[in-house]
């Protein structure tokens, strides 16, 4: 392609973008508001999903041994709860380790002087949260333990939410995508509609099919290029201000800092200036068949 | 140069444009294609220009067979016909100057050849001071002019001008017709779809008369109509 075509095919995109400004504005806005909505549920559930990685990390399964387990019983179970498939770290707490654990906790030694009460313990990391609970009943059902403790329905349901999460994303964003198409698509029949002389003549003299529909997908990548910077905008922004807030209020909510979004920014212009070309191609297909 | 072997055309409907017609205009000629009103002429020249296929039959351009060509080849089909319309079709934003290089635009040619080409085929049209008009700032055979200089601009092997003088008065249709007779001594094959009795019977060119879809006439040196 020439640059004077390229040229050419921008300056026609733009002159009918400032022809049809109101048509224009409203599919910026459309386009704008489907990134925003799709970006605030991503940011919603990337933020879950970090917080939750948080907790999942603490998610651990101890299981407490009865006092008659012997150190050949304790090797016996440590391979036992090892082969159990999903479990990837077992670590064995004696009582006394225990003990020790539970002093630096307190601070002081509430239990000086009696008999250590605190049973031996193995300590169990899964290697996905989703089965923590069905590793615990396996371990429970072992001999020679005594009782198990996970942090019992906290990892299902946050699983739960942002499924829902993301769900309810995916088909807000779907909708509104599905709308912002509809509205770029008529922008654009606008455009084609006032300009089908000049199509016309232009098949005429033997324009390809694709010099007449170029600066039509321009103009429509425009339009998403626009809306979705507008978005990127106002996520940005908005994102920063909450990140700041909650950092004050909830410190020991952990948020993603804005700059690990910096990379998202570049999919969604793509994703608008997707949009808009789809949204375009769709009014010019029935206008070429000259 | 155009050759058609048992061509016909049958619209859906079931409207008979055109039937079986056989025929062949060579490199250089001058044809009137005559006729009523929907006798077919403007069928012909859609087939020409591959915007309608035929229902039967085969057509040849340049010695290619254009009812077997891919749609993608007949942007450069059309590249090699030029076509004169009897609204002229010019962009009414843009100048004369701007009308004719919009079609070496089109056809992406470059700037260097479009500034040394538009000023020559306005020229010989004889528009060359007016060049900065827009359409509406000229009179109707000066419209046609532009269009005759954009058709001419990218050098086609064939100008095809449909009812070229239908919306002309008869002087303007004279000079217009001159000017086509022109452009073929100077070897470009011209082909005129026409009902205009006084210009076809006074430039004694091959006519083709088209009626109800046949062709029922083929006379060199011809005229409108021999019954009349």
């Amino acid at each position: 392609m020439r640059l004077r075509t390229f040229n050419y095919f921008f300056k026609e995109a733009f002159i009918s973008l400032i022809r049809n400004r109101w048509m224009s504005l409203a599919s910026i806005g459309a386009v704008a508001s489907a990134l925003i909505i799709l970006g605030s549920f991503l940011l919603i559930s990337v933020n879950f999903d970090h917080i939750l990685k948080d907790v999942e990390s603490q998610v651990e399964i101890t299981a407490y041994l009865e006092d008659t387990v012997d150190s050949i019983g304790i090797t016996r179970l440590n391979s036992q709860i090892s082969s159990i498939s999903g479990v990837k770290e077992v670590k064995f707490i004696s009582k006394e380790a225990a003990l020790e654990e539970f002093k630096q906790q307190v601070g002081k030694d509430l239990l000086e002087g009696i008999d250590n009460p605190l049973p031996n313990s193995f300590r169990i990391k899964v290697d996905n949260p989703q089965n923590v609970a069905s590793v615990a009943g396996e371990i429970q059902n072992l001999k020679g333990v005594e009782e198990v403790k996970y942090g019992k329905g906290v990892v299902e349901k946050l699983f739960n939410i942002i499924y829902w999460i993301r769900l309810l994303g995916l088909v807000i964003m779907v909708v509104f995508a599905a709308v912002s198409i509809f509205i770029i698509s008529n922008t654009i029949r606008l455009t084609v509609f006032a300009r089908r002389r000049e199509i016309n003549i232009m098949k005429y003299i033997g324009a390809t099919d694709w010099f007449v529909r170029w600066p039509f997908l321009i103009e429509g990548m425009v339009l998403g290029f626009i809306g979705s910077a507008i978005a990127i905008g106002i996520l940005a922004g908005g994102y920063v201000y909450l990140y700041n807030i909650v950092k004050l209020n909830i410190p020991m909510i952990s948020l993603i800092p804005m700059e690990e979004f910096y990379n998202y920014a570049l999919g969604f212009l793509a994703i608008g200036m997707f949009i808009g070309a789809f949204g375009s191609s769709f009014s010019i297909r029935r206008f070429l068949h000259v | 140069m155009i050759e058609m072997f048992g061509v016909s055309k049958v619209y859906p409907g079931g409207l008979d444009a055109l039937k079986d017609i056989n025929l062949k205009i060579s490199r250089g000629e001058f044809v009137f294609i005559v006729g009523p009103s929907g006798a077919g002429k403007s069928t012909f020249i859609k087939l020409l220009f591959r915007e309608e296929l035929p229902t039967r039959g085969q057509i040849f351009f340049n010695g290619k067979n254009i009812t077997r060509m891919r749609n993608r080849d007949i942007p450069f089909l059309r590249r090699r016909i030029g076509i004169v319309f009897q609204d002229f079709r010019l962009l009414p934003e843009k100048t004369a100057y701007e009308n004719v290089a919009f079609a070496m635009e089109v056809v992406e040619a470059s700037s260097r050849e479009i500034r040394r080409k538009v000023p020559q085929v306005l020229e010989r049209v004889g528009l060359s001071h007016k060049a900065d008009a827009k359409p509406s700032e000229l009179s109707g055979g000066e419209q046609q002019r532009v269009a005759l200089a954009r058709a001419l601009v990218n050098e086609p092997d064939v100008l095809v001008a449909d009812e070229p003088t239908g919306n002309l008065d008869p002087d303007t249709s004279w000079e217009i017709m001159k000017l086509l007779s022109d452009i073929n001594k100077r070897g470009t094959t011209v082909v005129v779809a026409t009902h205009a009795r006084e210009l076809v019977n006074a430039m004694r060119k091959r006519v083709l008369q088209l009626d109800k879809g046949r062709l029922v006439r083929d006379e060199e040196r011809g005229v409108y109509s021999n019954e009349a």
